[in-house]
């Protein structure tokens, strides 16, 4: 059989042969009173043994429908129009329903996104993990029970005695996934499709599963496609990337070439921020160091009681930094660690337990509502939805007007005047003001968010997860124009994200938060080029930057922490240091010691006994 | 667990029907009815009239009456709810249970028999045309739906006899069905009555003969209510089954290679809980609302005896009925839910 010539992996030894082939796969939706929606147009691609292959394109380009019509599967009321999936030399299309279903979850394993509601929601996952499982081997339903039980120990969940018998809302995502990930590996395909599989979980958690996938790859010599959206999983995992747009394949690239010269003007804007960076630099305006800080807070704590108990939930313990005039501060951390807390406390949208936040040399913990919000045209917030945090109801106009209206006495021709001027500095066009919301796309409304934010001319804004919910390149605009207002109008930013590649770009200082405590504070430079704390340097190794010259799959040592985040409330917070159980540095007095944030030489701030002492270097 | 969850619907459930008593109480004096005139007629001399009203309790004040019905602070000499008893007819002088004890049984065998068949029907038939959109089944199954919900159920009830009885019998010269004239044929023997549900009846009492000819008298009865429910239970089922098809744990069953029968059976057990609870609320509404039905086939049911009570201002009889069939609402949807709890593991107590 031949290997075509095109999508052949380069610089392999020869002896691969490939495994699956698709030809000029289409899907088509039909719509009542319309015409048939074509979803996925021409797709064609060969995958070789051994190959770890990503298939990258935008929400809604068709990639899952692809890959599940590699399964010659599609959601009702789909089907698939034309072309030919060969898998080891067979036809799929010209197998029956039994012969074809004897294949997939034995030979060829799918991974879904959104775990939790992949699982049939009134059936114990064992009996699922059982029922897949006998499926396709002559065994007992006993021996398929134990079978279940030996699997989910193997994907490295805890306790698997008594969660073979948990319903799929009992699990978290993480464990959800887990279960997926069992199930898939339960036969040992040879070919493994998975669509988004850490879609919504923490990097440390995304970074333990892809390794093992890769691990297992390169054991068994299986292959692997991989559908997401994520630049970082691409260029760190994958031999080759296949990039869809609009349903069509528009490049299919060794990995290291897509980086480094894309071809199609998608995947240009794709790499969009990546590139840009890369030739002329993000330029992000200089801090004066020695300006007062604009922004002090002081052992700020947030603590939300739990109803019907005495423990509470401990989301920020003690913070205390300072953002000067015009400085972006860089707040990361995983999914319960606090950082969005701290954000909405600086707001008063949460009213902290304790601490102080002097802004303009007041303490905004501690006066009153009232003289609050004479402050508040001063400091602004952006949340991650742009759709749910603007009226649906209100044109673009009503939004801008609203803050004009609540925070100067503009009169009807000069708030119009300002709301022009603020779509211009956003980078949007006059005629969107008579627009609602919906009628934008995601980006836009994201700069409407933000047009919104400035229109009282503040000097901070709080962004929360401003990029989170966009696609690579409107992160990539909507970075660059966060860059282009500071340096404009001077505004500091509080950056909260999980999204390290997007705070290396934009910030100039980065907090790293865990279980509610700042870890260690520093200048990005030392913080992501030298992490001292041993959770930092977890995260950054586990953070899969778009960076194919430093693959964390060609690293000696990967840095991982093991297990999942607890939950911060009170009977789950560690004695002594709260990392402790997870990190690879600990030591026995960990167990008992609470840990001091000071200041190390270079000026930055660590919360680790060890690095203080010089016992931890790199 | 879930007996701390029935033990508190329970409770519940005995303060609403406090409720529905208090309520129905009120209302029924407010009527502008003169309950004793319609019993000694409106020529009755005036003792007469005091004679019948004292005998009733009329003449005592609302709140001595209520205290009377409730069986607290009574100052009449028979028994009140409290107590267990509904009281008397004011009709027919004998105890309100026995008679609703002679009426339920057989609506309630009528109604869950014919909610049962719909079921078994609506399962296979609703799962067929969700699998199959463009099958014959599901356009049947449009058109029957459309069809059977648009007209009145006492009109489908006439043209069912028409059909069955009268017209086939002139067409074809035998009896398809029975003439619409009660549960069983009046020359064969009654079974004696254990459970009121006549079927059961006649077979705990081996009158086979009985069991057949009343199983024939209830065909035409429960087809007509089969017919008219199941339109809606189908849809219902129809498109629970649609959701559940598109839903992303069958499409991934399905990518597990799990045999079609198992993914059919994870469709099933997804889409069938809120069926159930269709179901349920048929129950409780079908209990006064098969009057139509029950009147057609001279059945004499629950329906029927509410509607005699209220045109003869018989209120005990009206409060007992009202109180009854709130009782086996209450009681259906509990079972309903517990049945729910056992499918869907989501549900917690």
């Amino acid at each position: 059989m031949a290997i075509d010539e095109m999508t052949a992996p380069a610089g392999d030894t020869g002896s691969a042969r490939p495994i699956m082939k698709v030809e000029n796969l289409s899907v088509v939706f039909p719509r009542p009173d319309a015409s048939d929606i074509t979803a996925v147009h021409d797709f064609s691609l060969s995958v070789t043994e051994g190959e770890f292959i990503g298939i990258m394109g935008e929400p809604g380009c068709g990639k899952s429908t692809a890959a599940m019509a590699m399964l010659g599967l599609v959601r009702p009321p789909g089907r698939i129009a034309t072309g030919t999936v060969e898998f080891l030399g067979q036809d799929l299309g010209k197998l029956d329903e039994e012969e074809l279903r004897a294949i997939r979850g034995k030979d060829i394993g799918m991974i879904v996104q959104n775990p939790r509601h992949s699982l049939h929601p009134m059936i114990r996952v064992g009996t699922q993990i059982s029922n897949v499982y006998r499926a396709h081997n002559d065994v007992s339903k006993q021996e398929a029970w134990e079978h279940s039980i030996e699997m989910l120990r193997m994907v490295g969940i805890n306790d698997p005695e008594r969660r073979v018998k948990a319903y799929a809302h009992e699990l978290s995502s993480g464990m959800a996934q887990r279960v997926l990930i069992a199930i898939a590996l339960s036969s040992q395909p040879k070919l493994l499709i998975a669509d988004e599989p850490t879609s919504g979980l923490d990097v440390t958690i995304q970074a333990q599963f892809l390794d093992e996938m890769w691990d297992n790859v390169q054991k068994t010599r299986s292959s692997v496609v991989l559908v997401t959206q994520d630049l970082g999983i691409v260029a760190n995992y994958c031999d080759r990337v296949v990039i869809m747009h609009q349903g069509t394949i528009v490049e299919v690239a060794e990995v290291h070439d897509f980086f480094n010269s894309p071809q199609h003007e998608y995947s240009k804007a794709i790499l969009g921020l990546q590139r840009r960076a890369q030739e002329k630099g993000v330029a992000i305006a200089k801090v004066d160091e020695k300006a007062p800080p604009l922004l002090r807070i002081e052992d700020l704590t947030m603590h939300f009681p739990i109803r019907a108990s005495k423990s509470k939930v401990h989301a920020a313990e003690q913070v205390s930094f300072e953002i000067k005039p015009g400085e972006c501060l860089g707040l990361v951390g995983e999914s319960g660690s606090g950082k969005t807390t701290v954000g909405r406390c600086l707001l008063r949208l949460e009213e902290p337990t304790s601490g102080s936040i002097n802004f303009h040399d007041v303490d905004l913990a501690s006066v009153s509502r009232e003289e609050f919000r004479k402050n508040r045209a001063n400091m602004q917030i952006v949340f991650q939805d742009p759709l749910d945090s603007l009226n649906p109801r209100w044109t673009i106009k009503q939004v801008l007007e609203e803050p004009l209206k609540l925070h100067s006495d503009m009169d009807q021709e000069q708030r119009l005047d300002r709301i022009r001027e603020l779509l211009k500095l956003v980078g949007l066009e006059e005629s969107f003001v008579q627009a609602l919301p919906k009628e934008i796309s995601a980006g836009r409304q994201q700069r409407v968010s933000i047009a919104r934010a400035i229109a009282s001319n503040p000097d901070f804004i709080v962004l929360d997860e401003p990029t989170s919910a966009l696609t690579p390149e409107t992160t990539a605009e909507i970075i660059e124009l966060l860059i282009d207002l500071s340096n404009k109008l001077g505004i500091a930013y509080l950056f909260i994200s999980h999204d390290l590649t997007t705070v290396k770009f934009i910030c100039h200082r980065v907090v790293v938060m865990y279980l509610g405590q700042i870890v260690e504070i520093g200048t990005k430079d030392q913080v992501f080029e030298t992490p001292r704390h041993p959770y930092a340097k977890a995260l950054l190794s586990a953070h899969l930057f778009p960076d194919v010259a430093n693959r964390r799959v060609d690293r000696e040592v990967r840095e991982s922490l093991q297990g999942e985040i607890p939950s911060p409330i009170t009977e789950n917070l560690p004695k002594g240091c709260y990392l402790f159980g997870r990190c690879p540095s600990q030591v026995e007095k960990c167990r008992n010691m609470p840990q001091e944030l000071t200041e190390l030489e270079d000026g930055r701030l660590v919360r680790c006994w060890r690095v203080q002492e010089g016992e931890l270097t790199d | 667990m879930i007996w701390r969850f029935v033990v508190r619907r329970v409770l519940i459930a005995i303060l609403q029907l406090v409720g529905i008593s208090l309520v129905v109480f009120f209302l029924i004096r407010l009527l502008p009815a003169d309950p004793v005139a319609r019993l000694v007629g409106f020529n009755a001399t005036q003792v007469a009239y005091d004679q019948a009203e004292a005998a009733l309790g009329l003449n005592k004040s609302v709140i001595q009456q209520l205290g009377d019905y409730l069986g607290i602070m009574s100052t009449a000499k028979y028994d009140g709810i409290a107590q267990g008893y509904l009281g008397d007819s004011w009709v027919t002088g004998s105890p309100i249970s026995e008679e609703i004890g002679r009426f339920l049984p057989v609506t309630l065998e009528l109604i869950t028999y014919s909610l049962l068949i719909a079921f078994l029907i609506a399962v296979p038939v609703g799962i067929t045309s969700a699998m199959r959109p463009d099958g014959v089944g599901a356009k049947i199954t449009f058109f029957w739906g459309l069809f059977a919900g648009s007209q009145p159920e006492f009109w489908w009830g006439l043209m069912f006899v028409f059909f069955f009885f009268t017209w086939w019998w002139e067409q074809f010269g035998f009896f398809l069905a029975p003439a619409p004239l009660g549960r069983i044929n009046p020359m064969l023997i009654e079974p004696a009555v254990i459970t009121g549900f006549i079927l059961v009846d006649s077979i705990l009492s081996l009158n086979f003969e009985a069991f057949v000819d009343a199983a024939w008298h209830l065909m035409l009865p429960v087809f007509t209510l089969v017919f008219i429910v199941s339109g809606p239970i189908i849809k219902m089922i129809r498109q629970n089954m649609v959701r559940v098809l598109r839903s992303d744990f069958i499409l991934y069953a399905r990518s597990c290679g799990l045999p079609s029968r198992s993914v059919s059976l994870y469709a099933l057990r997804a889409a069938m809980a809120p069926a159930m609870t269709l179901i349920g609320i048929f129950y409780g509404f079908l209990l006064g609302g098969a009057v139509p039905i029950e009147v057609i086939f001279a059945l004499g049911g629950l329906g029927e005896y509410s509607i005699r009570s209220i045109l003869s201002f018989d209120y005990p009889a009206i409060q007992g009925t009202v109180l009854i069939i709130a009782m086996v609402s209450l009681l259906v949807y509990l079972t309903i839910d517990i049945l729910h709890a056992f499918l869907d593991p989501r549900i917690t107590f």
